[in-house]
């Protein structure tokens, strides 16, 4: 009898203190960011007894397969870091859950900026909660520009003229990449966005890359090319950086330069500014890239779903949220209206180091516009036009193979109709 | 008791063949049926397409590019490899101080985990690398060359990094079997009268053989096969100019979601080593080992 009682206490126990695993994946590889994910999972577990949060750290280069595998095999995890199109490739596994009433919830508690979850609301549902935004600007060094007499370019013209005055003697005017990358389709979709070409689909979702304005776009940074480094045809992200901090470039179109420049350099946070995207003279529009980064919930369990809903929640709360985003600092933007008061986010050394480019980059995110999600519909075709990084090959089809802008273009429209699931 | 040792021949190789058909019969056979079908994101559902994926593939340019992307990368890491491994081989032949230290450290490109080498090739390759610096500094060149820039060149520098990191393997194998050879061979070629060069062509290279018919083979398949210094350098480009057959299927199945075609694409590749082998066996060292015989 003693036995039996013992078992049942002991199985009492067991249900009582059961904890629930929660697992979040998420791309964001640097030591550093690891760490303060993981502090503030740490302190989430501690006031959570209930959950156990657990991250694993995946790269964007390997997610793609690696999550479809993870459905394929329903060992994927409860949560999972996106963008907008990767979320329509997901979206077809049919393991991604709407997370509507939780958006709703915290819209009304934090209020969501409309760029930052409208990318994520179509189909009657919200498919995942805006976390950060990133937003592209032109950073450019100051003291090199005012060595030059040269004031910040705010149009086309100014801009090609500055690159052109600033190359020579083993520098090149400015940093952009002709690599197939995403960071390809993101520094031209720029250009695009500002030549008024942003729209890559027509409302029935027929394809309508190939149009004069999206040609003045291409022709624009064909001329800009000429002033950026031999190797940027292969560049990514951290070339372009490394590329600025070693002074080999003095421009470039980046989302963020801050921690770089702070750490490689011994300028003074001055000689970092940057602007928003030059315009063309006639007929252009203010413009940027920008996107938010979001989480989607993948399981179907309760448990682990409330869990899932309960970090998400915790991690948009104004004291925990500004930390949650100087996990970069100056790379992550607050997507939500207290967010962008949140003291934490305001208080971080760099962040008050560089504080009128943060605030400079905050602004430039309210013209924002992501490649296939302007037009308030969502379609199939996103997906394997983004993964293969289709703005990009024509780029490359224009600086490496040397086709005309206009044929380029022509070529990007065949290949983004083909690329239809 | 012929039957008992019969039984006990199936029961010993019973977890071979169980092994080999889960990870190679399996697959395949799913791989075969993946190509028959519609299927587009892995683990969506799919219908028959009959013949329309292998149709695809093989109307596709960027196939065909591919294909002849891969034929230059085997034949070109096929000539690197082996002319290094030679050259180095032959080098530490003899024995001293230096050459059993080098035999040793030669080895160290292969011990260097394949990404962190082929990132470090990428930053030592680029316009701010130390590469650039080096021959800028002696002043070979005014300005950084972009080892990336344009198909031909980048396809000669991954070959270049490939080769960097194979052939240690390979040298280390010669060594081997150079070491192999009993030195009386050599010493009565070269008390007939045979130079240096001649005894190494026709007394070595043809105790060789064998071990050159193995490395050919099993290094042609290894080349055919790489994705992961082709993916990491160069993502296929620029242009697809280093787009071998694997960076193909990967972006069939990964980027353009058409893991059925990808799947019809991975049986062409299959096909044409297999025929590669047989006509390797059949022409090459087939030949030699009947001759032999």
């Amino acid at each position: 009898m003693r036995k039996v009682l013992v078992l049942i206490l002991v199985v009492a126990y067991g249900f009582a203190f059961a904890q629930t695993e929660v697992r979040v994946w998420h791309m964001e590889q640097p030591p550093y960011r690891v760490e303060r994910m993981q502090e503030l999972i740490d302190a989430f577990n501690a006031a959570n007894p209930d959950v156990r949060v657990v991250q694993e750290v995946q790269n964007w280069g390997d997610v793609v397969p690696l999550a479809l595998g993870a459905v394929r095999a329903r060992i994927q995890p409860d949560i999972l870091f996106t963008i907008p199109d990767f979320t329509v490739t997901m979206r077809a596994t049919g393991a991604v859950q709407p997370v509507t009433e939780l958006a709703e919830r915290l819209d009304e508690e934090h209020g969501f900026l409309d760029a930052a979850i409208d990318p994520y609301t179509y189909d009657g549902e919200v498919w995942a909660v805006p976390m950060y935004g990133m937003v592209m600007s032109l950073w450019y060094r100051a003291d090199v520009l005012e060595d030059a007499g040269i004031d910040p370019p705010s149009t086309w013209e100014e801009l090609l003229e500055a690159a052109e005055a600033l190359t020579g003697d083993g520098r090149y005017g400015i940093g952009i990449p002709g690599s197939r990358s995403l960071y390809t389709d993101q520094v031209i979709y720029n250009f695009m966005i500002t030549a008024g070409a942003e729209d890559i689909f027509d409302e029935d979702g027929s394809i309508r890359f190939d149009n004069p304005e999206t040609v003045r776009a291409f022709e624009m940074y064909e001329r800009l090319y000429q002033y950026s480094p031999p190797d940027s045809v292969n560049w990514i992200w951290g070339d372009a950086e490394a590329a600025f901090a070693a002074g080999q470039v003095p421009m470039i179109v980046q989302f963020t330069v801050i921690t770089t420049f702070d750490q490689q350099t011994d300028e003074p946070a001055d000689n970092l500014q940057v602007v928003t995207i030059p315009v063309p003279e006639e007929g252009g529009q203010r413009g940027n890239i920008y996107y938010s980064n979001a989480a989607m919930i993948l399981t179907t369990d309760e448990d682990r779903r409330d869990g899932a809903e309960r970090f998400l929640a915790y991690l948009l709360e104004p004291e925990t949220y500004g930390r949650f985003l100087t996990m970069e600092p100056g790379l992550f933007l607050p997507v939500t209206a207290d967010g962008q008061d949140a003291a934490t986010f305001w208080e971080d050394p760099l962040v008050v180091a560089y504080g009128a480019q943060v605030e400079t980059m905050i602004e430039n995110s309210q013209y924002g516009a992501l490649f296939g999600f302007t037009t308030g519909q969502v379609f199939d075709e996103i997906g394997p036009i983004s993964a293969q990084n289709l703005l990009s090959q024509v780029v490359q089809q224009m600086v490496v193979t040397g086709l005309s802008p206009e044929a380029a273009v022509q070529w990007g429209q065949r290949e983004m109709e083909d690329a239809a699931p | 008791m012929h039957r008992r040792r019969a039984w006990l021949a199936f029961a010993l190789l019973a977890p071979l063949c169980i092994w080999l058909i889960v990870t190679i019969v399996i697959p395949i056979a799913y791989l075969v049926q993946l190509s028959f079908t519609t299927t587009g994101i892995f683990g969506t559902a799919a219908e028959f397409a009959g013949l329309a994926n292998f149709q695809r593939i093989l109307g596709s340019e960027r196939f065909w590019q591919s294909a002849r992307n891969t034929l230059v990368w085997v034949i070109g890491n096929g000539l690197v490899q082996v002319t290094l491994a030679f050259t180095v081989a032959r080098l530490l032949y003899r024995r001293t101080a230096f050459t059993r230290f080098m035999q040793i450290w030669i080895i160290l490109p292969w011990v260097i985990p394949g990404v962190a080498a082929v990132i470090i090739w990428r930053w030592m390759l680029s316009g701010i690398g130390v590469v650039n610096y080096g021959i800028q500094s002696v002043g070979l060149v005014d300005a950084p060359i972009s080892f990336f820039a344009q198909p031909s060149i980048a396809m000669a520098t991954t070959i270049f990094v490939n080769s960097w990191r194979w052939f240690p393997l390979l040298t280390v194998i010669l060594l081997a079997a150079l070491r192999n050879i009993p030195t009386e061979l050599r010493e009565a070629a070269m008390v007939d009268g045979a130079t240096e060069n001649q005894t190494w062509w026709h007394v070595v290279m043809p105790l060789l053989r064998p071990v050159l018919y193995v490395l050919g083979l099993l290094g042609t398949l290894w080349s055919a096969n790489v994705f992961d210094v082709i993916w990491l350098l160069t993502r296929g480009g620029p242009s697809g100019g280093t787009a071998t057959l694997p960076i193909f299927i990967y972006e069939e199945a990964f980027t353009r979601f058409r893991l059925g075609s990808a799947a019809a694409a991975s049986l062409f590749m299959m096909m044409f080593l297999l025929v590669f082998v047989v006509l390797f066996l059949q022409y090459g060292w087939g030949r030699d080992l009947r001759r032999r015989r």
